[in-house]
């Protein structure tokens, strides 16, 4: 391969992956940027996506035969509203009685359920990797020097409708008012006769339903879970959204795509390769914070969200 | 009043942490000691405990699983004909998770419960720790799977490695890729200490023989996406690629591989010789092969055993059940030639052991107390199980 085929090779790499840390560092920030909450049990609930994602799919697995993707439409929008439930629920046990508690023990409620959802997974799979079967060929085609799959491209594509359409949601809808005037004065818009409750709760909705959605994408494309799988992504996503500018939902998107750059073309530099990708990413990480600390699109006095 | 309910919450969140963390620790322990009220007819003198360490939860579960079974069938079995010097088994198992340090508390808790010997070791990272724990406890330790090159020098003389270490496995995987006509190589490794040394037997052995290695890459441990390593490979175009790790990550390293187009031959280790590698990766798996240890599949010896573990266990017997069944008979065969139960004895008893029969072939310790002969085989994947290589 040439230099130009490997680069754009990378290129897309770094983008489908990009995409997925950008989907989960959006639920990291939008809850931070309303209730400035670290949600650590984010990762997990972008793992019990993919496990939802994995039933429902063998649920419809004898429907839609000879055609995958109707399937697994269905089975991500089912996927979707129950997950984004289950984040309803676990913010309205775990973290709204504690919203007049100081930030350190809502921090450790948040550590609590990503526990209790990380053990239930793995004593329920026995920690076992499963197979995600989706029946989607994976023939391959060129763009160009580009070697795409079908599969890929609908990801992408997906990945990016979806950070597309949450975008119109935050700034074109009333609900996304609401939740902007939420991260920026809460007791305020309370006296201003905005349900902050069911607000709060909206947000845990969208954030977990686009994990559940990177989660299952994550099956579809990779072809087995596990319940392991959200721990690193996790960690990744919350750098993303860090390095976007925290609470800032952009920012959370770019931060995604740049950390999936950076570690798909740092395999590419000699003497950091495959071993030290990790390194080489995070210390750029660092060397960038040190200069602009609030993030990409972040700025010292902000709207956050 | 405030205060209080603040202590009160943080309690339940200490609770609510304890109880996920212990989780951890608990599942997928068969009932030890169920045996108990089986045995109407021998009369024991006592009761011995014998250590088990494998892996029982985390990513690893499925084969420590396998062998912890192996063993508490080894020892149902032996309990049946009388027990050791008229003494009854019973057993203990400690999960090391395939975790240096859950593997350092699971040998703690093994010594302090005062177990007679060990038996177990699978993941050689959880491995290393614990043997200067055993050598210090002098309590003597059969490693029935770990086999990084690695614990030889960490050894302090109270392990013996039944399975043979990971400079034979990559002496085989050279012997089978030269067969195939390979003349460059790709390899990959997850970071873990088994499959770098692994990775680093094979290189060693490989350019001494005047061949390249193209490429050499990692993988972490739960990252699921390997778009850059594939591309890598590709760009290298490499004839064969090893994979020394596990197969949870090794099936979509071989998904990952196929799916962009890469028509080469691919070999894992002994790590991902699990079922399991092909029902995770599917038709992708077609014509892997892999350096396996003797499975009891392909042991005409095992089929009694066989038999046996699926009576009592609803599953297959995994690929290291059988050296985990061979290290329990070894250890019980070495205390009666000892004599006694003292850690000494049986240490003397283990060194001396002089053409034992297991099902895996026979078992002979070299000075370093590693075994004096390779045993690895080569298996194929062909519609949909793993089949002796021709």
């Amino acid at each position: 391969m040439t230099f130009w085929e490997i680069f754009l090779q990378q290129l897309f790499n770094g983008l489908l992956i990009g995409s997925f840390y950008g989907l989960v560092a959006i639920g990291y920030s939008m809850v931070y940027g309303i209730i400035k909450l670290l949600n650590f049990a984010h990762a997990d609930i972008y793992m019990s996506g993919a496990f939802v994602g994995l039933i429902t799919l063998s649920l419809f697995a004898n429907t839609f035969v000879g055609n995958a993707w109707l399937g697994i439409v269905l089975s991500l929008l089912i996927s979707m509203l129950l997950v984004g439930m289950l984040g309803v629920l676990i913010q309205r046990v775990a973290y709204r009685p504690m919203l007049k508690a100081p930030r350190l023990s809502i921090l450790i409620t948040a550590l609590a359920v990503s526990m209790l959802l990380y053990n239930t997974v793995m004593l329920l799979t026995q920690g076992q990797y499963k197979p995600f079967r989706t029946g989607l060929t994976h023939d391959s085609f060129f763009v160009g020097p580009l070697r795409l799959t079908e599969t890929r491209v609908v990801l992408l594509v997906a990945a990016i409708a979806l950070m597309i359409i949450l975008h119109l949601f935050i700034t074109r809808t009333m609900y996304g008012k609401a939740m902007r005037a939420i991260s920026l004065d809460r007791d305020t818009c309370q006296l201003m006769g905005i349900n902050v409750f069911q607000i709060v709760a909206i947000t845990f909705f969208v954030g977990s339903a686009l994990a559940a959605a990177a989660g299952i994408m994550a099956g579809v494309y990779y072809g087995t879970v596990h319940f392991y799988m959200g721990f690193l992504i996790g960690l990744k996503a919350f750098t993303s959204a860090v390095i976007g500018g925290i609470g800032i939902i952009p920012g959370a998107m770019l931060g995604g795509l740049l950390l999936g750059l950076l570690e798909s073309f740092s395999t590419q530099i000699p003497f950091v390769g495959t071993v030290w990708k990790d390194v080489f990413s995070f210390v750029f990480l660092i060397l960038f914070l040190l200069f602009r600390p609030t993030g990409i699109l972040g700025r010292a006095e902000s709207e956050r969200m | 009043m405030l205060k209080n309910k603040n202590v009160l919450l943080l309690m339940l969140v200490a609770v609510f942490l304890v109880f996920g963390v212990f989780g951890c620790g608990g599942p997928a322990t068969p009932p030890a000691d169920e045996d108990a009220g089986e045995e109407p007819a021998a009369e024991f003198e006592g009761e011995v405990l014998l250590g088990i360490m494998v892996p029982t939860t985390g990513s690893e579960a499925s084969d420590g699983g396998d062998m912890e079974n192996a063993a508490l069938l080894a020892v149902e079995e032996i309990n049946a004909a009388g027990g050791v010097l008229g003494h009854k088994i019973v057993t203990s198992t400690g999960d090391d998770g395939c975790d240096p340090s859950k593997a350092t508390a699971a040998a703690s808790k093994l010594i302090s419960e005062e177990v007679f010997s060990v038996v177990g070791g699978y993941c050689s990272g959880a491995t290393l720790p614990t043997l200067k724990l055993y050598g210090d406890a002098g309590i003597p330790f059969v490693i029935a799977a770990s086999n990084a090159t690695t614990l030889i020098d960490e050894n302090p003389g109270w392990a013996f490695m039944i399975n043979s270490t990971g400079d034979a496995q990559a002496a085989k995987a050279l012997e089978w890729f030269e067969g195939l006509g390979v003349e460059t190589i790709s390899l990959v490794d997850d970071g873990s200490a088994f499959s770098v040394d692994l990775k680093d037997q094979t290189k060693a052995a490989w350019e001494a023989a005047g061949y390249a290695v193209l490429t050499e890459d990692r993988v972490e441990t739960g990252t699921q996406d390997f778009s850059a390593v594939v591309t890598k490979i590709m760009d290298a175009g490499p004839d064969a690629v090893y994979w020394t790790a596990y197969q949870g990550l090794g099936a979509l390293l071989i998904m990952q591989l196929r799916q962009n187009g890469y028509e080469g031959i691919i070999m894992v280790g002994d790590g991902s010789s699990a079922q399991e590698l092909i029902d995770l990766a599917g038709p992708d798996a077609e014509g892997v092969y892999c350096t396996a240890p003797p499975k009891v599949d392909f042991l005409p010896a095992a089929q009694d055993f066989i038999s046996g573990y699926k009576e009592m266990f609803p599953r297959e017997p995994g690929a290291y059940a059988g050296l985990m069944r061979d290290a329990t008979y070894l250890l019980v065969d070495a205390v009666e030639r000892a004599g006694s139960f003292d850690g000494e004895a049986i240490k003397a008893a283990l060194a001396a052991t002089d053409s034992f029969e297991g099902l895996s072939g026979p078992v002979e310790f070299t000075p370093q107390n590693t075994l004096n002969r390779s045993n690895f085989v080569i298996i194929v994947a062909k519609d949909g199980k793993w089949a002796l290589a021709e």
